[in-house]
This record gives structure tokens, C-alpha cells and sequence, in this order.
């Protein structure tokens, strides 16, 4: 009921500015913040890159789409502002009853912002049509350790698991195929329209959204019936802006037209802003980590080349390894928006190590003696050739400067004679797999768990399809996913990097960080910037 | 776009049928070029459906840097995409006959919704532009044809090839310098400010054409909001298009300045300014209508760079994004759009050119 | 200016050559126009020829002997036009991007050329249902958003590899398939009229065969507009690839310097207030388009007799030369 009236309040309030503007004065919309929602803060403006792919949480599987997901739909657990870690959000309970079986008791009362009840049967639904739609641009791969989904009554849910005490499970329910949708609004084998989600005011996270115009605008306002871990915003409404080019998001915040830039600017934006009296800064931890893919088959003395030899194509990575600078990259080519990567699994990470920087290079930095050392002792002649990938499109504009100094970094000495190439992304895609001896990639986890780092890179089968197969470090990756003890989990965690340091079959560069650019005046921006990269309008205020 | 009909073109013709058998008439040949509609319309889908399947999938595009092969293989199994690429040729020529333009593959939008949404902006910026145009080409055109070889003639051809030969995204960026960063009296992206963009939006039926939703709801707070939005955009290709027709009302009018009439007129005591602005001016239109209807036609088509320069949510803006993010769904729905417009106007044009000159019709 | 040599049909020496011919006939400010027009293409082709030599460094270098060099740095003494946000120095940059743009242009307007003008004698020739398909097919490219049609062409082509040699086909072929409809057209429609010329006929009744109709008797008559169309496509050509290297569809900067990509990578140092990143390259296209251009306008003034404009005595000149030419 709430809704309608404000509704009509909104409508009365636009009327009622017309009105004004006719007779030639006072402003837009700041007027119709007049909300019965109890706090009164000016509305937030967000600035963004990023792109709406879908509302539906079936049909989309990425940060833009996710992003927003997370302010108006509900999940079983979610990360509270400043932690990573899952905890009860729709949920009154949630935990291994078997060590099979996953049982979710939810609190009593829950309703959607359009009046219908948010029960047991709308989790089960919310799962199951995930796993039937499947859609191609879906996450529904993410439920791969789900056997089935029951609701026994109306407040209990049960996810029988294939593999036993997953310890990943948990975070599955925060990542992108975790949002809880209205069984009475969306349909049960396809991905629902937007403006559809939007008319039928299936929301019940922390805000609903009262005007939405895809991938342009998007005007929230808080969500009275929101009953989880998040609670009641800061603000009572927010407004998210697209922009298709950074420099005009940049612009924009410069001039206040908004009040936050988030993702993604230009190290030279950043840098700039940071100058700005009436801008502040804002970092924290990040996921993305960046890195160079190495093929076993393909690259030199790989298996399936004339002059196949594991050992000396282990020596080659080794001397890569010990060659590259990445303080230099992070400070020259990024401005010190990226950070350097020393292992696999990020920093801020539970379980995260940093091998690389005990076994290659000095102290992290290069070392151009080792990098001889190890490819004479294994009996490899320099030069060594090596055709490198990049791609220019994806991960950023910078991609293009990185890799320039990265091939300069493996020729300083004379040791490797770099081939370095670049490919547009779906040709780099098809290609990849086949015809790259080492390549660049990126990636951005779908959950805050180390081991979203491990198994999809260094299981067997992973979706590098590099022909990396160390049996050991496949069966280690499997036995922590079960691992109940978390001291125990974070040691083979830590000894999972170690032995794939010493076999690189990635080399990680650079991490990350996460970087909001707010006004002055904006409140609790670094509240948000946790290691579980969820951005939460609700935290900020002003 | 940069590339509108250079400045030393005439008016291209769209190649007029030739007849074989002379004396149908006018009628035959408004239906023969009517007719002709089709086949261009037809080929362009054509050609756009195989060149956007070489190309590669939306499957990949979106999530090749997260799925293993063989994930992405059964993907693009699902979706239909592995199949053969003449089925699914006949399949999408079946759907488009059905009125179903389908919906876009990236964003899961219906194809009619994108293109009533967009096309609602490039029509707004290419009005915006043919006003500017129009303002701009006609008057100093005859300005120019009067004071033929002296030195304003010389500065305003040379302003007009300026014009021309200025890429709209380095005019973008100069602007952006100035007017964003030095001065910033001008915003130089979108169309307006996320309030005004919001009340407007939440209108009655929007048409989509901002300014003229704000005269309609009497908001002029947003009318000038989107008035100094649309100034940099409409500026950049209006001066485009105003180089050209400059160029062509000169040579027009210098052609008519100088025939008898005129004469008589001029030794009749008619004065110089009646002279250049009624006599020779009538006659100067007609090439200038022709031109108009194919510059319309190329504005609404190719608005891609400054739709991108300026951030101009349109058709252009659009039809960059969904290329990259190989979604040929919505691909092909703008360019049968572009198409459908870009035939209609040259058949307009043709009909008004064999409406002005019988000559024409061959 | 590259002067094509296909003019007109008797006694071409060198006066009679299309830019110089015009020269001649022009005066006052017209002249002015063309000379300040071929004063800008000398600079340009010079630039393009001499780059290797007029620049301090490479266009993708990054570093000398003196350490790596700094980065968006503003103009100095070493570095006159500043430095990149990759550390590339702007003038030497600027200069090799004329090379890749005479390549480009060249290619480009070869190829559309031969396949146009051929295809337009062929269909224009032979006429019947092969000239109605061409003629269908022709306006329906020539109906398509160029630009567009060249990201498509280029994204098959090129398949998104970055070599330098596949970077600049991929931008001459995507223009190519631009170009053709255009000289197709011109070309078909001399070809129609020149068709029903009694010189062409008798050729028909002594029994040429239909090629040497076609190559002897109507190429050469029909040729006399493609000088003119030539630099308007060259600017052309040139816009579009950097229109193309603009919004990401064009050649990577270790592979060649171009001028589109640079001022795509200049806007967010333009945001930022560093200028002279993008202005360099961005004047480069400017000047070259305004150069051909200028050409290319004036001799369209010089042909049509409506604009041209000279004295009584000059044109009796001419006229004298032009005659005493084909005597010869």
C-alpha cells in the first residue's frame, strides 16, 4: 500500500514542479525528496561504466548487471559492509544438517515490495529456474555442486549438494545466482523483461526502484519491507547514471553533477581527481587480478611443439617470473591503481600467501641473474622466442601499455625475444585456447572465497584449457572445498599456491583495487569497499 | 559522421531505373522506383546477417573470458547458433516478414523498443543539426555567392572546408577541453542532467524528443537544461552538413546571379539585396532540398561518431555498442531500420528531383 | 598530389596533366586556394617520405639510452609536442601516422578504383540484367552507413589481429567496399552516354571485339571526372580510417602510428587538461583533408564552367596550348 501512495507522491510532485518551472522558478526533482520513509538525506547519484545486461537474475552474469541486483533483490546470506564473509540475511539459520544437505530456515513475516509473501516456495523457485533456463548469458553454472532443491514447509529449504560440506556454499548463495526473485511475477522457464520486473515491483532488497531506464538512469527509494542483513539505508533515495565513456563520467563528478564515480576510470582520471579539493579518493581492496596465461602444449619446448621438454619450458616460465617489474607496471602504467601480485589468490583474502616473492626475482623485484641461471642450468638457449597475446578491448585501454612494458621488461636483458601481438576479444577468445603460447587474461571473482581463484584456473579441465594437470593440486583443490576446519582449509590454501608457484602455470602481474571517486560532503564511502566487491548505495549518505 | 557527400560532389542520384521501353510516364516511374525499395532494403539484411555471423557470437563476446571451451560450446549449442548458417538465415527472413524484430541478445530488450527509444534521440539530434545547418549554410552560402572570389567568399569556403575536413571526435575533444575543463560553461555529454532526464522521462506519454517534451509539459527549467545539452552536439554536425549546403547555395546562386533574369532585374533598378534574396535565392533551393533529404538520411544513419563523441544516447551510439558485444540481433533490427529510412528518403528525393525536372525520368 | 595519369584522351604531356592544367588556367584567389591546397599535400607527402628521417624517435618507443621516457610529459626541448600517456613521443608519432595514411589512401583509392571502374564498364557496356543487379546492388551499399559497413568489414578482414600490413588492408579494403559504388556509378553513367557516340558504334560495326570497345574507346572517354572524385575519396579514405582507429576498429600503435587511435587515447587526457596529446594528430588530419580537399574543390571550380572565372586573353592562351598539344 506504502508504495502506491508514493507513487502518487512522486506523480503529485512532478505535477506540482511543472507547475513551478512555469512560473519560472526553484529546481527539478530534489524537491519530490519528500519521502514518509523516516530519513530524509539527500539522494545519492552514482556514476557508472558498468552495464545493466539484465535485471533477471537467470539472464545475466556480470559486475553491471550484479551490481544492482544487489540493492533491490533479497538473498538467503549476504555480506554486511566491511566483512567478505556470508552471513544471515533472509535467513534465520543456515548450515550443513548433513554433511550433504544445506538447510536455510528463513525469518517469518518476509514480504516482497509489491505485498506478496517471500517464502520457502520462492527460494526454491528462485534456484530451480535458474537451473532450468540456463540461459547462455545466465550464471546457473555456478549451481554445479547442486543435486536439488526441497522446501518442506514454508519457511525451511533445502539444497542437497553432490559434493559433501562444500565449504563454498555459503558464498554461492551471495554470488550473482543468489538473488531470491517473486515466484508470482517472474516465469518459470524464461528470463523475465525488465520493465516487467519494474511494473510488478517484485523487489525486496534495500531499495525498489521507481523509474528505470536501462543502462541511462535508474531513481531508487528505500525499501520499507526489507528485512535483511543490510537494513535500513542511509539515504532514502539513490539514482545510478550510465556513461558508455570514462571521461565523461569523470567529467560529470568533477563538476557535481553526481556525487560518486564508480568504476571505471582511467589511472590518468584518477590521478587527476585526486587533485580536486572537492573530490576524495576512496580505495579498497580489489579482486581483479591480472595475469599471463601460459600454454603447456603450445608455448616453447611445450608438449606438443618439435622440441618438446618439461623441463626447459618450466624454465622459461621461471625466467618470465623472475623478470617482470610489476611495481613498475602499477606505478608507470596504472598510477598505482593496481597493486603488484605475488600469488594466485589476491590480498585480503583468507588463506592468501605471497610465494612468487620468495621464489623468483629479489624481494620482488627482478632479477635478471636468476632469470639467466635457471634457463642455462636447464640448457636453454637465448634468446628464447616467445609469441605474446594481448587484447585491447577488454581489460582497458592500459592493456596496450602494459604489455609494451612487459615485453621490454623480458628483452632488458636479452633473455627473451618477444613476438607481441594483440587481437580483438572474440577472435581472442576462439583463439586463445588453441593458437596462444602465452596470453593475456583478468579476472573478477564471483564469490569473496580463495578458492574462486584455485579451482576454476588450476583444476583439471579449467576454463583456461592451458593443459595445465597436476594431479596433486587437483586433489588438494577438491579436499579443501570439503574442509569443516577453517585452520585447516587456510593451510591447504596457502600450500595450494605454493606448489602452483612452482609450476606457473599462470603468472600473476597486477591486483586491482577497488576505486570510488565521491564529493566531499559524501558519507561511509570506504564502508563499502570490502573484499566482498559488492558496492552498496545503502551505506552512503550525505 | 565525418563522411557526408564531400564538398565537390554534386548531388549523387541515386541511380534512377532505366526504363527500357520509354513513354510510361511519371506514375510507372514513381512505382518502378518504389518498387526498388525492396531489393535495397533486402540486400542490406542480407549482407548484414552473414557479415555479423563471420564476425562471431554474442556468446562469446560475453562470457568467453569466464566459461571453459566446452561451457561455451554448449551455450552456443542452446542458443541455436551452431547451426546451419542458411537455416537460420531463412528462419530470421521468416521473422522479420512476421513483424518480429526479435529481442537484442546483450541486454534482452525487445528490438522495437530499442529502436523507438533511440530513434527518438537521432531524430532529436538531427533535427537540432539541420536547423543549425540550415541557419548556417543558406545565408552565408548567398553571402558568399555575392561577394564571389573576394575575400569573404574565400574565408567562408575556407570555414566551410574547415567544416568538413574537421573529424567530429577532434572537434569533440577541443570542445570537451574547452568547455568541459578550461571553461566548463557547456556540458559536453548526454542529452541532460539526470533530474531533468528523470522528470521528463515520467511525462505522460513521452515523445522522446526532449525538447519538445519540455515545451509540451511548459517545464522551461528543462528545456533550457536540454537546450545547452543538445548546443555542442547539434553545432559539431550541423556545421558538417552547414559547409555543405554553403557550398552548394553559393554555386547554385552564382549560377542563377548571373542569368538574364536576374540581369533584367537588376537593370529594372531592383535592389541588390531583393536581388540576391528573392531572385537568386528560389531557384538555388531546389538542389538544396535534394541534398537536405540525402544529408537527412545520412544524419539519421550514420551518427555514430558524434552520437559517440558526445555520448548522445541514439541509434549510432547504440549500434557501436551492440557490434562490439557481437549482438546481431540488434544489429540487424537498427540497419533495417536505417535501411527502410535511408530507401524511403531516396525515393523522396527522386520523386521531387522527377518533380522539378521531367529529365530526370529516363 | 599523385597526378593519375589517365586524362584525357590526346597528346597528355605534362601541361595538360590534371592538377598542373588547372594551375594554369586559374588565377587570384582561386590560384590561392589551389597553391595553399598543394602546399599542404607536399607537406604531407613529405612528411609521410621523410618521417624516418625528421623524427627523433620511433613511433613506438618508449625509451632511449638515457632511461625510459616520461610519461604525458608537456612539451620540452627533447620532446617538442610532449609525450603520450605510454610515453610515445606526439611528433614523431604524428609524423609516421602520415605514412600509414598514405598507404591507406593509396590502397584504398587503387583498389575501388580498378574494381569500380571496371565493374561500371562492364555493366554500363553490356547493360541488360547483369547491369540491373549491379545497379541494385551499387545503391544498396551506397544507401548503408559507411562508416558502419567499414567496422563490420574490418572486424571480418582483419579478424582483430594487429599487424601492421593486415591493419592497413583491413582499412583500405573496408573503404574499398565503400568506394566501388561510387566510381561504379560515375563511371556506368559516361559509359551509357559515350554508348550511343557514333565513334563507338563505327568501332561496333568494324568489329572490335566488345573488350576493346570497352578498354580502348570508352575507358579513356570516360575517365575525365576521376582525378576529381579521386581526392575527394582520398580525404574520404582518410577520415574513415581515422574514424575507424577512433572507436577501436583500427591498427595498434606498436604496429604502425595512427592518427584516429592516438586521439582515441588523447580524450582522457583531454579530460584531465593535457592538450597535446590529441591536438597534434588531430591538426594532422585536419590540414591533410583541408589540403586535398582544397585541391580537389578548386579543380571542380576550374571544370565547371559556371565557376571558373578568368580573362579573355588567358583562355585564348590556353585554348592555343591545348591545341598546339594535340598537334604534336
Amino acid at each position: 500500500m506504502t508504495r502506491t501512495k508514493n507513487g502518487l507522491r512522486l506523480a503529485a510532485a512532478v505535477v506540482g514542479i511543472s507547475a513551478l518551472a512555469l512560473t519560472g522558478c526553484t529546481s527539478a526533482a530534489e524537491d519530490s525528496n519528500s519521502g514518509d520513509s523516516g530519513n530524509s538525506s539527500a539522494p545519492i547519484t552514482l556514476g557508472t561504466t558498468d552495464k545493466v545486461t539484465s535485471l533477471d537474475p537467470a539472464g545475466s552474469y556480470d559486475n553491471g548487471s550484479f551490481m544492482v541486483m544487489n540493492q533491490i533483490f533479497p538473498f538467503l546470506l549476504n555480506s554486511e559492509p566491511g566483512s567478505p564473509d556470508p552471513s544471515n540475511s533472509l535467513a534465520e539459520s543456515a548450515e550443513f544438517t548433513t554433511p550433504n544437505e544445506y538447510t536455510v530456515k528463513l525469518k517469518s513475516g518476509l514480504k516482497w515490495a509489491n505485498g506478496h509473501d517471500l517464502d520457502s516456495k520462492d527460494v526454491k523457485f528462485s534456484f530451480d529456474r535458474q537451473l532450468k533456463i540456463a540461459d547462455p548469458n545466465g550464471p546457473s553454472s555456478l549451481l554445479g555442486n547442486v543435486e536439488s532443491i526441497t522446501a518442506p514447509d514454508a519457511s525451511t529449504v533445502v539444497f542437497k549438494l553432490k559434493v559433501a560440506n562444500d565449504q563454498t556454499f555459503p558464498q554461492v548463495l551471495t554470488s550473482p545466482v543468489g538473488p531470491i526473485v517473486d515466484d508470482e511475477v517472474f516465469p518459470a522457464d524464461k528470463v523475465l523483461d525488465d520493465q516487467k520486473i519494474v511494473e510488478g515491483k517484485a523487489f525486496g532488497g534495500q531499495y525498489v526502484i521507481d523509474s528505470y531506464n536501462k543502462n541511462n538512469l535508474i531513481s531508487f527509494s528505500a525499501n520499507d519491507s526489507y528485512a535483511g542483513v543490510l537494513g535500513k539505508p542511509a539515504n532514502s533515495k539513490a539514482a545510478i547514471k550510465y556513461y558508455a565513456d570514462a571521461n565523461n563520467l569523470k567529467l560529470e563528478v568533477q563538476q557535481g553533477k553526481i556525487d560518486v564515480a564508480w568504476r571505471s576510470l582511467t589511472p590518468t582520471d584518477i590521478e587527476d581527481l585526486g587533485k580536486d579539493e572537492n573530490l576524495t579518493v576512496h580505495k579498497g581492496p580489489g579482486g581483479e587480478l591480472r595475469y599471463i596465461v601460459f600454454n603447456f602444449d603450445t608455448m616453447p619446448f611445450g608438449a606438443k611443439t618439435s622440441d618438446a621438454d618439461e623441463k626447459k619450458a618450466l624454465a622459461v616460465r621461471q625466467a618470465a617470473a623472475h623478470l617482470v617489474d610489476r611495481e613498475a607496471i602499477a606505478k608507470n602504467v596504472y598510477k598505482d591503481t593496481y597493486t603488484p601480485a605475488y600469488s594466485f589468490v589476491p590480498q585480503g583474502f583468507t588463506g592468501a600467501a605471497e610465494p612468487l616473492k620468495d621464489l623468483y626475482g629479489t624481494d620482488g623485484k627482478p632479477d635478471a641473474a636468476k632469470a639467466k641461471k635457471v634457463l642455462e642450468d636447464a640448457g636453454v638457449q637465448t634468446p628464447v622466442k616467445l609469441a605474446l597475446q594481448y587484447n585491447p578491448d577488454h581489460y582497458g585501454p592500459n592493456s596496450g601499455d602494459e604489455y609494451a612494458l612487459v615485453e621490454k621488461q623480458l628483452e632488458a636483458d636479452k633473455l627473451f625475444d618477444v613476438d607481441l601481438k594483440s587481437t580483438e576479444w572474440v577472435t581472442y577468445q576462439k583463439q586463445r585456447v588453441t593458437d596462444y603460447p602465452a596470453y593475456q587474461l583478468g579476472w573478477f571473482p564471483d564469490y569473496s572465497d580463495a578458492d574462486n581463484y584455485l579451482s576454476p584456473f588450476f583444476a583439471k579441465d579449467n576454463f583456461l584449457s592451458n593443459n595445465y594437470d597436476n594431479p596433486e593440486v587437483d586433489k588438494l583443490i577438491a579436499d579443501q572445498r570439503g574442509m569443516k576446519d577453517a585452520g585447516e582449509r587456510t593451510a591447504a590454501i596457502e600450500k595450494l599456491q605454493t606448489m602452483v608457484a612452482e609450476d606457473l602455470s599462470t603468472l600473476p602481474l597486477l591486483q586491482g583495487s577497488q576505486v570510488a571517486i565521491a564529493a566531499k560532503d559524501v558519507k561511509d564511502v570506504d564502508k563499502t569497499l570490502d573484499a566482498s566487491f559488492k558496492f552498496r548505495l545503502g551505506v552512503l549518505s550525505k | 559522421m565525418t563522411i557526408t557527400s564531400p564538398p565537390g560532389q554534386e548531388v549523387s542520384p541515386i541511380a534512377a531505373p532505366k526504363a527500357k521501353n520509354q513513354g510510361g510516364g511519371f506514375l510507372r516511374y514513381l512505382i518502378t522506383r518504389f518498387l526498388l525499395i525492396i531489393p535495397t532494403v533486402f540486400i542490406l539484411i542480407t549482407v548484414v546477417f552473414f557479415l555479423m555471423r563471420v564476425t562471431g557470437d554474442p556468446i562469446t563476446a560475453a562470457m568467453g573470458g569466464r566459461l571453459t571451451p566446452d561451457q561455451l560450446a554448449a551455450r552456443i549449442h542452446e542458443a541455436g547458433y551452431d547451426r546451419p548458417i542458411l537455416i537460420q538465415y531463412f528462419e530470421y527472413l521468416g521473422q522479420i516478414f512476421t513483424g518480429d524484430l526479435g529481442r537484442t541478445l546483450s541486454d534482452n530488450r525487445a528490438v522495437t523498443e530499442v529502436l523507438t527509444t533511440y530513434g527518438a534521440a537521432t531524430l532529436e539530434l538531427a533535427i537540432n543539426a539541420v536547423i543549425v545547418a540550415l541557419l548556417v549554410g543558406i545565408p552565408l552560402g548567398l553571402v558568399a555567392a555575392k561577394f564571389r572570389d573576394r575575400y569573404p567568399d574565400a574565408i567562408l569556403r575556407i570555414l566551410a572546408i574547415l567544416g568538413y575536413a574537421t573529424p567530429v571526435f577532434f572537434a569533440g575533444l577541443i570542445l570537451k577541453l574547452v568547455f568541459g575543463v578550461w571553461l566548463g560553461w557547456l556540458p559536453i555529454s548526454g542529452r541532460a542532467d539526470w533530474e531533468t532526464e528523470l522528470t521528463l522521462t515520467g511525462l505522460q506519454s513521452p515523445s522522446g524528443i526532449y525538447w519538445l517534451d519540455a515545451l509540451r509539459s511548459g517545464n522551461m527549467q528543462a528545456f533550457g537544461n536540454v537546450f545547452q545539452h543538445a548546443l555542442l552536439p547539434a553545432l559539431a554536425l550541423g556545421l558538417l552538413t552547414g559547409g555543405v549546403f554553403l557550398r552548394l547555395v553559393r554555386t547554385n546562386a552564382i549560377g542563377t546571379l548571373g542569368r538574364e533574369y536576374v540581369e533584367a532585374g537588376r537593370s529594372r533598378g531592383v535592389s541588390e539585396f531583393r536581388l540576391t534574396t528573392k531572385h537568386a535565392y528560389r531557384p538555388a533551393l531546389i538542389p538544396i532540398i535534394t541534398v537536405m533529404g540525402l544529408q537527412i538520411a545520412m544524419l539519421l544513419g550514420g551518427a555514430v561518431l558524434t552520437e559517440t563523441t558526445f555520448e548522445w544516447s541514439g541509434l549510432g551510439f547504440k549500434l557501436a555498442e551492440y557490434l562490439t558485444a557481437r549482438d546481431f540481433v540488434a544489429v540487424q533490427g537498427i540497419v533495417v531500420l536505417l535501411a527502410i529510412i535511408v530507401a524511403v528518403t531516396n525515393f523522396i528525393v527522386d520523386v521531387v528531383a522527377a518533380l522539378i525536372d521531367p529529365r530526370v525520368r529516363y | 598530389m599523385t597526378t593519375p595519369t589517365m586524362s584525357s584522351s590526346a597528346g597528355s604531356r605534362f601541361k595538360s596533366l590534371p592538377v598542373i592544367s588547372h594551375l594554369r588556367m586559374s588565377s587570384g584567389l582561386q590560384r590561392g586556394m589551389l597553391v595553399a591546397g598543394l602546399i599542404l599535400c607536399a607537406v604531407f607527402i613529405l612528411s609521410a617520405l621523410l618521417a624516418p628521417l625528421l623524427a627523433p624517435f620511433g613511433f613506438a618507443q618508449s625509451s632511449d639510452a638515457s632511461g625510459d621516457f616520461p610519461r604525458q610529459a608537456a612539451p620540452d626541448a627533447k620532446f617538442l609536442w610532449g609525450t603520450t600517456s605510454t610515453g610515445y613521443d606526439v611528433f614523431s608519432r604524428t609524423l609516421f601516422g602520415a605514412q600509414t595514411a598514405i598507404w591507406v589512401i593509396l590502397a584504398a583509392v587503387v583498389m575501388s578504383l580498378f574494381i569500380g571502374v571496371l565493374l561500371g564498364l562492364i555493366s554500363g557496356y553490356l547493360g541488360g540484367w547483369f547491369d540491373r543487379i549491379m545497379v541494385v546492388l551499387a545503391d544498396a551499399i551506397y544507401a548503408f552507413p559507411s562508416l558502419l559497413l567499414a567496422i563490420v568489414m574490418s572486424i571480418v578482414i582483419s579478424q582483430g589481429q594487429s599487424s601492421l600490413f593486415g591493419g592497413i588492408m583491413a582499412a583500405a579494403i573496408s573503404i574499398t567496399v565503400v568506394f566501388i559504388p561510387q566510381y561504379f556509378r560515375v563511371v556506368r553513367a559516361e559509359v551509357m552516354r559515350l554508348k550511343a557516340e557514333p565513334f563507338v558504334e563505327s568501332a561496333q560495326v568494324i568489329g572490335a571485339s566488345p573488350w576493346r570497345v570497352m578498354f580502348t574507346h570508352l575507358l579513356r572517354n570516360s575517365t575525365r571526372t576521376l582525378p576529381l572524385i579521386f581526392t575527394l575519396n582520398a580525404t574520404e579514405a582518410l577520415l574513415t580510417l581515422a574514424g575507424l582507429g577512433f572507436l577501436g576498429f583500427g591498427i595498434e600503435p606498436t604496429a604502425a602510428s595512427e592518427w584516429g587511435y592516438d586521439l582515441n587515447r588523447a580524450m582522457s587526457d583531454a579530460t584531465s587538461g593535457i592538450w597535446w596529446t590529441g591536438l597534434f594528430p588531430g591538426l594532422a588530419i585536419v590540414l591533410t583533408v583541408m589540403g586535398l580537399t582544397l585541391v580537389g574543390e578548386s579543380m571542380n571550380d576550374l571544370n565547371d564552367p559556371r565557376l571558373r572565372r578568368f580573362s579573355r586573353k588567358k583562355a585564348q592562351r590556353i585554348t592555343q596550348s591545348a591545341q598546339s598539344g594535340a598537334d604534336k
